[in-house]
């Protein structure tokens, strides 16, 4: 048997911190502190929210008695970084120094390794991250887009469609490293990839504006289209980026992007709503579309994740148009703070080696 | 046989066929040098020439508009319209002059030729299957932002030819076939085409597979961080996107066959980009067997590229699982052109009214 480690896993999104203490893999606790708009919006850059969402962390683990002593090991959501291959990374110096400065772009997750890493070194304890969006396993061909200036990129939701792929993988009593998978991670945005024998081959770019429209973003527009509003003079750079990411899709359309609220206005007779989402599951129904040609039709399962996947409608209505691609699992939520949990107790048993972040 | 003289102008040049029946008779081109072109403002304001030379041909080929049945233009991008064979009225003409169309192109005139034939013999005209046809269902409609529609601008005319072509193979009506058609020209347009309806399609200058002359789909926020970048003019991006865009943009040639060429002698960056547009027209096709509900009793392959076996190949590799897959290549717009008329004039479907 291994030693039941004490590990303090740190998930920082754009409008929470979500942190969990484990012994071994039992949650001792897990809270989500969430930041108003306005606490957020005092801050220019996420690399400056750091010590205001450290200290709200150090509150807590005294509010809930944790000897900050006992604790074994740091691990955090890995933020926007170079591409790099899948899983568990040491946090080093280099990789803070990105960070802070979003050398890559500015993301919420950019915050897990700059706090693991700090109170790591206070404690001297090791601190890690683990699958950060910017994973990158994708085959060359997908990687053209057809504008030489507008490469595709792999960035996405690779900490938790990584977590949900093994998942189903054991469920089907399969390693992912033999299976095709489609994961459909449904949050404020929406990526789909395509899980080729291990690899997400393909997945389009949620962050880019890629695929299809989610709860806050609008996905890949008609691009002659975008480009005249663009050129309008109508909206300055930040207002049609706003559009596009924060204030696109379900929020554009309907002014909120809460599925419940939006569950709520079609069972009361909205038509708009129900069209809306219908559209929007439409799409992403398309995207999955997409992939099982990606994947010349071999696929062993699709799975769909993800806060938006306790939404039956939506389920429903996705379920209907792909139910002939493969058997689909629906694993809701996302299971990002176990992810984290469990990729650093794989490292402190050796079962895996972390990869170094270098140039 | 009926007698149907057929009318397509191209942006240098004027098709014109002379069909009895479903068999061809002739087919001419009436050139124009680029300069010529240039010297108009308007497309309208071509029409008197391009009439007088149609005119000259026409006497030259000893065909008198008396001795014909039905003249039929290519259709232009006319407002949002129903698939079908429609007969040319006062409503349409006036909205052709007026400028009351969604885009100004050399092809909204080609009713206009077909009119003034057709009204020396006292006979009726007839356009086909514009590319403004428009038989999305509203969940289509929707793009991600309010400000933006997605639209319905399709290659209807050899997309819906290349439906009825299959529905007689298979000895059903079209209405009860599930299709998927992809035309791929130039441009390249994937529809699912659903009792006989394009329910869907990607709009070739809008979004969709990369193809030989335009980009296709691009992430919206890297598109718009480009324009906003002040490296490009308005028209340089639009032009990145339809004219120089795809295949062009990385190859420098909108030639499938150059492309299949250099893949062949060994060029690694050709085949690369060759199998990305092959993938990215594989994934649209997938998209729309979705829309189907996976329901689909073929897939077609269209369009000029669809000649090109080496493609042909590759895309079936990626998406027979499915469906069977047909190939109908060419373009074969007068064809189609004349078909439509047929069947109206066979009353085998109702003429539509503009």
């Amino acid at each position: 048997m291994s030693k039941d480690y004490i590990v303090l896993a740190i998930n920082p999104g754009s409008t929470s911190t979500k942190i969990a203490i484990f012994n071994g893999k039992h949650a001792v606790f897990t809270k989500t502190i969430s930041h108003s708009a306005e606490e957020i919006a005092q801050f220019n850059k996420i690399a400056d929210q750091y010590h205001f969402r450290a200290e709200l962390i150090e509150n807590l683990l005294k509010e809930e008695e944790i000897e900050l002593k006992s604790i074994d090991v740091i691990v955090g959501r890995g933020g926007l970084l170079r591409p790099i291959p899948s899983g568990t990374y040491k946090v080093n110096e280099k990789m803070i120094e990105e960070l802070r400065q979003a050398k890559y772009g500015e993301h919420a997750s950019n915050l897990g390794a700059i706090i693991a890493s700090d109170l790591g070194k206070r404690l001297g304890i090791p601190s890690y991250i683990v699958d950060p969006v910017v994973v990158d396993e994708m085959e060359p061909l997908a990687r053209i887009s057809g504008m030489p200036e507008i490469p595709r990129k792999s960035i996405f939701h690779a900490l938790n469609q990584k977590a949900v792929a093994r998942k189903a993988a054991r469920e089907l009593g399969k390693k992912y490293e033999e299976i095709n998978l489609i994961v459909i991670h449904l949050g404020g945005g929406v990526s789909i990839g395509a899980h080729k024998k291990g690899r997400v081959v393909d997945v389009n770019n949620a962050l880019n504006g890629d695929g299809p429209f989610s709860p806050e973003r609008s996905g890949s527009l008609p691009a002659g289209q975008l480009v005249q509003m663009c050129f309008s003079g109508n909206y300055s750079e930040k207002e049609n980026l706003k559009k596009l990411k924060g204030n696109g899709g379900l929020n554009a359309y309907l002014g909120t992007a809460d599925g419940t609220e939006i569950e709520k206005m079609i069972n009361s007779g909205d038509k708009k709503a129900e069209l809306i989402y219908n559209a929007m599951a439409y799409q992403i129904a398309k995207e999955i579309g997409s992939l099982g040609a990606a994947l010349s039709g071999q696929i062993d399962g699709i799975i769909l994740t993800g806060g938006l996947a306790y939404s039956n409608i939506l389920i429903e209505r996705i379920s209907g148009y792909i139910k002939s691609i493969g058997r689909i699992f629906v694993y809701p939520g996302e299971n990002e703070i176990e992810a984290l949990r469990d990729a650093a107790i794989r490292v402190l048993d050796k079962k895996e080696i972390p990869g170094e972040y270098k140039n | 046989m009926e007698k149907i003289l057929a009318i397509n102008p191209g942006s240098t040049s004027t098709k014109i066929a002379l069909y009895d029946g479903e068999e061809e008779v002739w087919t001419e081109k009436i050139s124009y040098k680029k300069d010529k072109i240039n010297e108009f403002d308007s497309i309208i304001d071509q029409l008197d020439m391009r009439k007088s030379d149609i005119d000259a041909l026409l006497k030259e080929k000893n065909v008198l508009p008396q001795d014909l049945d039905a003249v039929v233009g290519r259709g232009g991008p006319f407002k949002p319209l129903e698939s079908g064979t429609y007969i040319v009225n006062d409503s349409l003409i006036n909205d052709i002059k007026g400028g009351n169309v969604q885009a100004e192109h050399i092809s909204n005139i080609g009713a206009l030729l077909a009119n003034d034939i057709a009204q020396k013999a006292g006979i009726s005209s007839y356009f086909v299957d514009p590319v403004s046809v428009d038989e999305f269902e509203p969940v289509a409609r929707i793009s991600g932002i309010p400000e933006i529609e997605r639209k319905s601008l399709v290659h209807a005319l050899n997309v819906k030819a290349t439906a009825y072509k299959e529905a007689k193979r298979v000895s059903k009506p079209l209405d009860e076939l599930n299709l998927i058609v992809a035309h791929l020209g130039g441009g390249i347009s994937i529809c699912p085409v659903k009792s006989g309806k394009i329910v869907d399609t990607n709009n070739a200058n809008e979004g969709g597979p990369f193809s030989p002359e335009r980009a296709g789909s691009l992430p919206s926020s890297s598109l718009a961080k480009l324009c906003f970048s002040g490296k490009f003019s308005y028209k340089e991006i639009k032009k990145r996107i339809v004219g120089n865009g795809g295949l062009s943009a990385y190859l420098g040639t909108n030639n499938m066959q150059e492309v299949v060429k250099r893949v062949k002698s060994g060029d690694n960056k050709a085949a690369l980009i060759f199998d990305a547009m092959v993938y990215q027209i594989a994934k649209e096709i997938g998209a729309m067997a979705t829309v189907l509900f996976g329901k689909i009793d073929s897939i077609l392959l269209t369009g000029g590229m669809a000649a090109e076996e080496f493609l042909v190949n590759a895309i079936k590799e990626r998406i027979s699982f499915l469906a069977p897959v047909v190939v109908y290549p060419g373009e074969n717009e007068m064809e189609s052109l004349v078909m439509g008329v047929l069947r109206v004039l066979r009353k085998e479907e109702n003429v539509k009214e503009y």
